[in-house]
């Protein structure tokens, strides 16, 4: 893996070179960016601002490390200070872990992530030297996916090379990926291996469809989590569908990786939209994935059928609370007693659904879902991967931490694989997704 | 599948949480929907009833000798003096100790950010020492990059406001490495952690402060700070400072963003938490199914619409500010349930010329009936289970009369009451 | 008592303190009274458009020929308080091909550089224009910062050895045997004024020349010496939006109208304008109309204006000024050129001379030209000078940006304040430390603030047109307070707080405009901080009212019987009626 990771060319193994999956283009790796400039000028939603600070108080960053002066600078402030000339974008914009927790308290609905993801890119753009290892290293971190399709072509050996102490020793001292975390373990059988082994769908129905966009976490990494939606899914009487699909762009738009983030952003906008006119809707088991397809691509993008994809397109959980009588189905459930530590991940927070969970396993007998408190926890994504933000990361997530220690459950939960990550790390609690425990309960 | 509950409160400021406490606590399944955060950090975290004089627009020392000279229109004269104080009981059974000032019915006067004294009924634990009718000689202390207090010109005002004690004025830098554009968050958070130092011989923050301040104490019996003495572990930190300076330790409200008024949420969510309400937050509401009754009312969940029923709905969306209030080049409208909002129908005629003159865009808001139902424009009820609650309510200048909080707890305990009786 | 000074300039205007500059640069005493601050009458009251010339290509192109020479000295001598955004004369499908072509050859006739661009073109430049603009002229239009280049150039005058005396209006012209010998000043003093070392004393200032420059109100100076000067002043109003949505000037290519300019300036863009003639330049309605007209005719070239935020409307009034006996009926016909009215030869009273009429952007040139006729009636052989030395802040600009990385700002703020400061910034940013933002909407410094400060004294005012402090979209609501507090210590608090009235109240004036949508919710919000969190408008040391402290809760403690340190009354107890 390590290998893969030589940013010079040639020499190592080139994933161009040794590219046999379609969605893995030559130019994943190509230091040149082009910025997607049309319709980019965000300093009309200044307008909305109204100065109250609001965001600050919420931002976990701002509350750290000083460094960071917070998303109103950064946002409506910076913005409205901008001529149309100006790309000096300040330095700090950086510092911003894509949390989007401003967005979710600004009593005015200023754009707040949507400013800082373009600032972002503009930074990356103008300022940022594309020989420079950061940005070679944000622009690995943020292409988890051609890394993770790497690694799956052998789990066993990336699972070891990966966390192999001289290799991670290394790999901080050159990229600055910091060696205090152990890299997820990738399966030896990704969800759509499964998924094809299976042979597809199990459940035919006209009436009753789903696409589920798996992301590449529940691919790689967790696939009984996508196993677990397919069944959970199938038990309410759902065909579900498995669209061709690549990254979200999720850790994309917090590098600055504006036109990564858009190639991708392609691919899944045509998958997707051509399984809404095949009547379903678009389901995601990572609120990042669903955070990205309903509001971060109509707000970066100008792409054919993004609005359309983004009005179809819910949370897994909140799909099934709304269309299933859930609380009714899982009544008549048997589970082992069980209790778990839930966080709710910031983006889970954006689109409303930061209770969901917690409301939903209340009502089944013997299980106890307590919410650990709605600090942030502080991985967000790739930010807590750079080695230079591990210990803002760390004091972030200090918090929940605590909390999850404070309460008597013994295993943690939550639907944000990152958030898993960090939760994991900081307790060494194993972490589940609801749908696993939604799986548990009723299959 | 509409989502279902008993009482459905549509808004989480101070209004909102209160009246979903009163709701739970008639015995009602309540669930509360807020857009985004409240406007509680924005306001000084202070309780006000009433603090001026409706006649002279003097300080008022009583707030309950005030409410014979309101004008009709006015939420205290429609609802009575019993509902303002009901409001206060249940505020101060909420927050027990946290707050002070419900052994009297007399307003404190609270020194603030800008120097001057503010009546107000009720008021943080942390502002206690500060009074202004409390003669201790008193030192204020500010920081060199807090541009919002300066206590020496703060220290010299109250002086020239008369005040009964001896009070002077410091600016100190703020312990610690930080940079000039620091967020006062980000103090009370250095405060909160007080990072266990000695580090190289160097005390840690709290520790730091009190030394730093007790050079320039020179006899005075109390020192007031800015509004940023700690976050979750304010109290320590007063009491901390408080002894190693041998005096009361007070805080001095401050405008946005305000750690009390962060408190008081934090506070209040706790009590929802309690009182087994289930809180939603991050999408809005944007309008509702019904005739004359509110059937369900329709939540906008990222580019779709989903239902909420309930039997009875209590609005809290605030005012202009909190946007339950909405205004364009039109119009002043209220934007979910369209509830009738009396306006001049002029736009020239919102405002008088005066910044300080009586200004009708702060009256802006919906009228209601003794049971908190809003009236449309005959003075008829607009839906038989709507009830409105605190700033989106008008007939009434908050800012003018220091009654913000007290309208907001009036109406919420009140609405609530009434909503978990209707089921 | 009496000043003796060799040249007085009545009027703190462009054209007045261009002219105390070239006076000081050719050495000649000077002396320069304005009755408010620098730039209160129209120039502080304009959309800051560094003309092209194009707007004149037409039907003046004497005119335009000066614009378009001035526009290049401006660059030059002022760098700092130009920004040169470019400019389009914008037709749609309904404006006239006729005059667009004679717009066109107009502009090359007097050698202002002009091209046309397509409708597309335009677009890529400028994406919010209405998609039916069929096509634009583009000239070297920019944008001046009015104040900034005023007090540049009082600046210099006074390093050069000339007195500015600010808040010191004209209260009689001194005429002695057919000659005016000097005029009376009032120094006002007071709430947001400057805190002056003879406040409310008049003061005799004898010269041997004076000029009114006072424009619009070059007709009352004119009466106070016996003369008259009949200058028709004609208001237009200006309505500033919270951000840029261009960042060229857009004008609109017809022959006349309202509401056919946008001239992005700083952080905002300003549209514009009326033209009415008004009686008195200091009383003159403000309408509702007039906002609502500017926001829906330039909505037709660029349409966000009809739901974006504006943040206020102001009204300035222009000191046209025409030859008696040409009894134009229309202001928009009157002439924008310059007279220069020597009273000696008019009316037969020497030793003063009134300069009527022109354009902001022409200032300079007028000033040259009475300059001239001063140095010629003092006998003074020098020559001007001011087209070639660059005014202080404009020197040396293109080495500028290396330094500023030094302050230790973030670096949005520090291309504000270097835009703002020019050549001036290294030696004002430097003196302060720590050194926190007080304006967060326009990104000023307590540096900047503190350096206005030691300019124009406790006149916050005068401090708001020099940094731009508190003219961003709050107006005022978060950082008004923070202004006054830096006042202090250097002031006492009753000034320090009269100073914050004062300015709070010029915020309202002309937030009122734009009392709708987001500024309303602006302003309930900046009503709130001042008037719940502050109580202002009940502050006893303000309002005067005697508190009977005793009466009000002092505290549990406080009201204990036999308490050592609390008040001798009892708070009363809960609800013991």
């Amino acid at each position: 893996m390590s290998d893969a990771y030589q940013p010079d060319d040639g020499t190592g193994t080139d994933p161009a070179t040794a590219n046999t999956d379609p969605d893995v283009s030559a130019d994943e790796y190509d230091p040149v960016e082009v910025f997607p400039t049309e319709g980019m000028d965000l300093r009309p939603g200044a307008d909305s601002c109204y100065k109250c600070s609001t965001c600050d108080t919420e931002c976990p960053v701002a509350e750290v490390n000083d460094e960071f002066p917070g998303p109103k600078f950064q946002g409506p402030e910076q913005w409205r200070l901008k001529r149309n000339e100006d790309t000096d974008i300040d330095d700090s914009v950086m510092k911003c872990s894509n949390c989007m927790r401003c967005d979710n308290v600004c009593p005015s609905s200023v754009p707040l992530s949507q400013m800082h993801n373009t600032a972002r890119g503009l930074y990356v753009e103008e300022r940022m030297d594309t020989l420079s290892v950061e940005y070679v290293r944000n622009r690995i971190l943020s292409n988890y996916r051609t890394s993770a399709w790497l690694a799956s072509k052998l789990p066993r050996t990336a699972n070891v090379a990966m966390n192999f102490g001289p290799a991670r020793w290394l790999m901080e001292r050159t990229f600055g990926i910091t060696a205090e975390r152990e890299f997820p373990a990738f399966a030896t059988q990704t969800f759509r291996e499964w998924w094809t082994e299976r042979g597809g769908a199990r459940v035919p129905n006209h009436e009753k469809r789903v696409a589920y966009f798996h992301g590449c976490y529940s691919n790689y990494n967790t696939p009984e989590v996508g196993k677990a939606l397919v069944r959970v899914f199938e038990h309410f009487g759902y065909q579900v569908l498995v669209p061709e699909q690549g990254c979200s762009g999720t850790p994309m738009f917090a590098n600055g990786m504006l036109s990564d983030a858009k190639r991708h952003a392609e691919t899944n906008v045509e998958g997707l939209v051509e399984a809404i006119g095949d009547g379903a809707d678009v389901i995601a088991s990572c609120t990042s994935c669903s955070m990205a397809l309903r509001q971060e691509y109509p707000e970066l993008f100008d792409l054919h059928g993004i609005e359309e994809l983004a009005a179809h397109t819910y949370e897994a959980l909140e799909y099934l609370r709304i269309h299933e009588d859930l609380e009714g189905a899982l009544r008549e459930s048997e589970v082992d007693p069980q209790s778990f530590a839930y966080h709710a991940p910031c983006h889970a927070r954006n689109q409303g659904l930061a209770t969901q969970a917690v409301e939903l396993f209340d009502s089944i007998d013997g299980v106890t879902a307590t919410d650990v408190g709605d600090s942030c926890s502080g991985i967000s994504g790739t930010y807590g991967w750079k080695a230079e933000n591990y210990d803002v990361s760390m004091a972030i997530g200090e918090e929940m931490f605590e909390h999850m220690a404070d309460d008597e459950a013994e295993v943690g939960m939550t639907e944000c694989p990152t958030c898993a990550m960090q939760m994991n790390h900081g307790t060494g609690y194993e972490i589940r997704h609801p749908l696993q425990v939604l799986e548990a309960a009723l299959c | 599948m509409a989502i279902s509950d008993d009482v459905l409160v549509v808004g989480g400021g101070l209004a909102g949480m209160t009246a979903a406490v009163a709701a739970a606590r008639g015995g009602a399944r309540v669930r509360l929907l807020s857009h985004k955060a409240s406007t509680l950090r924005n306001a000084s975290g202070l309780i006000d009833v009433l603090g001026t004089d409706p006649e002279s627009g003097a300080p008022l020392a009583d707030p309950f000798d005030g409410l014979d000279a309101l004008p009709g229109e006015h939420p205290y004269r429609i609802l009575g003096e019993a509902a303002i104080r009901e409001g206060l009981d249940l505020f101060d059974d909420l927050l027990g100790d946290r707050y002070l000032g419900s052994h009297t019915d007399r307003n404190a006067l609270v020194p603030t950010h800008g120097g001057t004294v503010k009546p107000t009924a009720r008021y943080p634990e942390s502002t206690g020492s500060g009074l202004a009718s409390s003669r201790e000689r008193t030192l204020l202390v500010g920081f060199e990059t807090i541009t919002d207090f300066d206590a020496p010109l703060a220290a010299a005002h109250l002086e020239n406001a008369g005040v009964p004690f001896e009070v002077r004025g410091v600016t100190l830098p703020f312990p610690g490495e930080f940079r000039a554009d620091v967020r006062v968050t980000r103090m009370a958070h250095a405060l909160d952690e007080d990072r266990e130092a000695p580090v190289d011989g160097r005390p840690g923050t709290r520790a730091a402060l009190a030394e730093r301040v007790s050079e320039h104490l020179d006899g005075e019996e109390r020192v007031g700070l800015p509004a940023l003495l700690g976050d979750e572990r304010g109290e320590e930190v007063r009491e901390q400072l408080s002894t190693r300076l041998g005096t009361d330790v007070f805080e001095v409200p401050m405008g946005p963003p305000s750690l009390p008024g962060l408190r008081l949420e934090d506070a209040l969510e706790a009590a929802l938490h309690e009182e087994g309400v289930r809180v939603e937050s991050g999408n809005p509401v944007v309008g509702y199914e019904g005739d004359d009754r509110v059937e369900t009312v329709t939540v906008e969940r990222v580019h779709r619409e989903v239902p909420y029923e309930a039997e009875q709905v209590i609005l809290a969306t605030g005012g202009l500010v909190g946007k339950g209030i909405r205004s364009s080049r039109s119009g002043v409208c209220e934007p979910i349930f369209g509830c009738h909002v009396p306006q001049p129908e002029d736009r020239y005629d919102w405002f008088s010329e005066g910044v300080f003159d009586d200004q009708p865009f702060a009256r802006f808001g919906l009228r209601i009936d003794e049971g908190c139902r809003p009236l449309d424009g005959r003075g008829e009820t607009e839906f038989e289970n709507l009830r409105a609650v605190g700033a989106v309510c008008g007939g009434y200048d908050s800012a003018r009369e220091k009654s913000a909080s007290g309208v907001s707890l009036a109406t919420a305990a009140t609405a609530g009451r009434r909503a978990a009786e209707c089921l | 008592m009496g000043y003796e000074t060799t040249a007085l300039v009545i009027g703190g205007g462009s054209t007045g303190c261009g002219i105390v500059r070239d006076l000081a640069m050719r050495g000649i005493d000077a002396t320069l009274v304005e009755r408010g601050n620098l730039t209160h009458g129209t120039t502080g009251r304009m959309h800051g458009l560094l003309h092209s010339g194009g707007r004149y290509a037409v039907s003046d192109r004497a005119s335009a020929r000066e614009c378009i020479e001035e526009n290049r000295v401006l660059r030059e001598i002022a760098g700092h308080c130009v920004e040169m955004t470019g400019g389009y004369f914008v037709k749609r499908p309904e404006d006239d091909e006729e005059y667009f072509q004679e717009k066109l050859e107009g502009c090359l006739a007097c050698d202002i550089p002009a091209e046309v661009v397509s409708g597309r073109d335009l677009r890529a430049d400028e994406p919010n224009l209405a998609r039916d603009v069929e096509k634009a002229i583009r000239v070297p239009d920019g944008a001046i910062d009015p104040f900034r280049l005023c007090v540049a150039n009082a600046a210099d005058a006074e390093t050069t050895g000339a007195r500015i005396e600010t808040h010191a209006p004209v209260t009689d012209v001194l005429v002695e045997d057919d000659t005016v010998v000097g005029v009376e000043v009032t120094h006002e003093s007071g709430p947001g004024k400057r805190v002056h070392i003879s406040p409310g004393t008049t003061e005799e200032i004898r010269a041997e020349y004076v000029v009114n420059a006072t424009g619009a109100w070059a007709g009352r100076v004119g009466e106070l010496a016996g003369v008259d000067v009949e200058v028709r002043p004609s208001k237009g109003v200006m309505t500033i939006m919270n951000v840029r949505q261009v960042d060229s000037v857009i004008n609109r290519c017809r022959p006349k109208g309202d509401a056919d300019i946008i001239v992005p300036h700083e952080t905002t863009a300003i549209l514009g304008t009326t033209d009415e003639e008004v009686s008195d330049p200091d009383d003159y309605p403000e309408e509702r109309w007039e906002v609502d007209m500017m926001i829906d005719t330039l909505s037709e070239l660029v349409p966000i204006l009809r739901e974006a935020r504006t943040i206020r409307s102001f009204w300035g009034v222009r000191p046209l000024y025409e030859p008696p006996g040409t009894g134009t009926k229309d202001p928009t016909d009157i002439t924008r050129d310059f007279f220069l009215l020597d009273h000696e030869e008019r009316d037969g009273l020497s030793g003063f001379t009134s300069i009527v009429g022109g354009k902001f952007t022409t200032y300079r040139m007028m000033a040259e030209r009475i300059t001239d006729h001063i140095c010629e009636q003092l006998g003074v052989n020098e020559r001007c000078r001011t087209a070639e030395v660059a005014l202080p802040g404009s020197e040396d600009l293109a080495t500028l940006d290396e330094r500023m990385d030094s302050f230790g700002l973030r670096s949005p703020i520090a291309r504000r304040s270097r835009q703002r400061l020019g050549s001036r910034a290294p030696a004002v940013l430097s003196g302060t430390d720590p050194n926190p933002v007080v304006c967060d909407c326009e990104a000023v410094t307590r540096a900047e603030v503190r350096d206005a400060i030691d300019a124009s004294g406790s006149d916050l005012n005068a401090v708001r047109i020099r940094t731009r402090a508190s003219m961003g979209n709050c107006q005022g609501g978060f950082c008004c307070h923070r202004m006054a507090h830096e006042l202090s210590p250097r002031y006492d608090e009753d000034v320090v707080r009269a100073a914050w009235d004062e300015l709070v109240r010029e915020r309202w004036k002309g937030e009122r405009h734009a009392l709708w949508g987001e500024q309303l919710a602006q302003a309930a919000l900046n009503y709130a901080l001042w008037a719940t969190t502050m109580n202002v408008d009940g502050d006893p040391a303000r309002t005067g009212a005697e508190v009977d402290f005793s009466a009000f809760d002092a505290g549990e403690r406080g009201s204990e019987p036999g308490s050592a340190t609390g008040v001798a009354a009892d708070g009363g107890t809960r609800g013991d009626q």
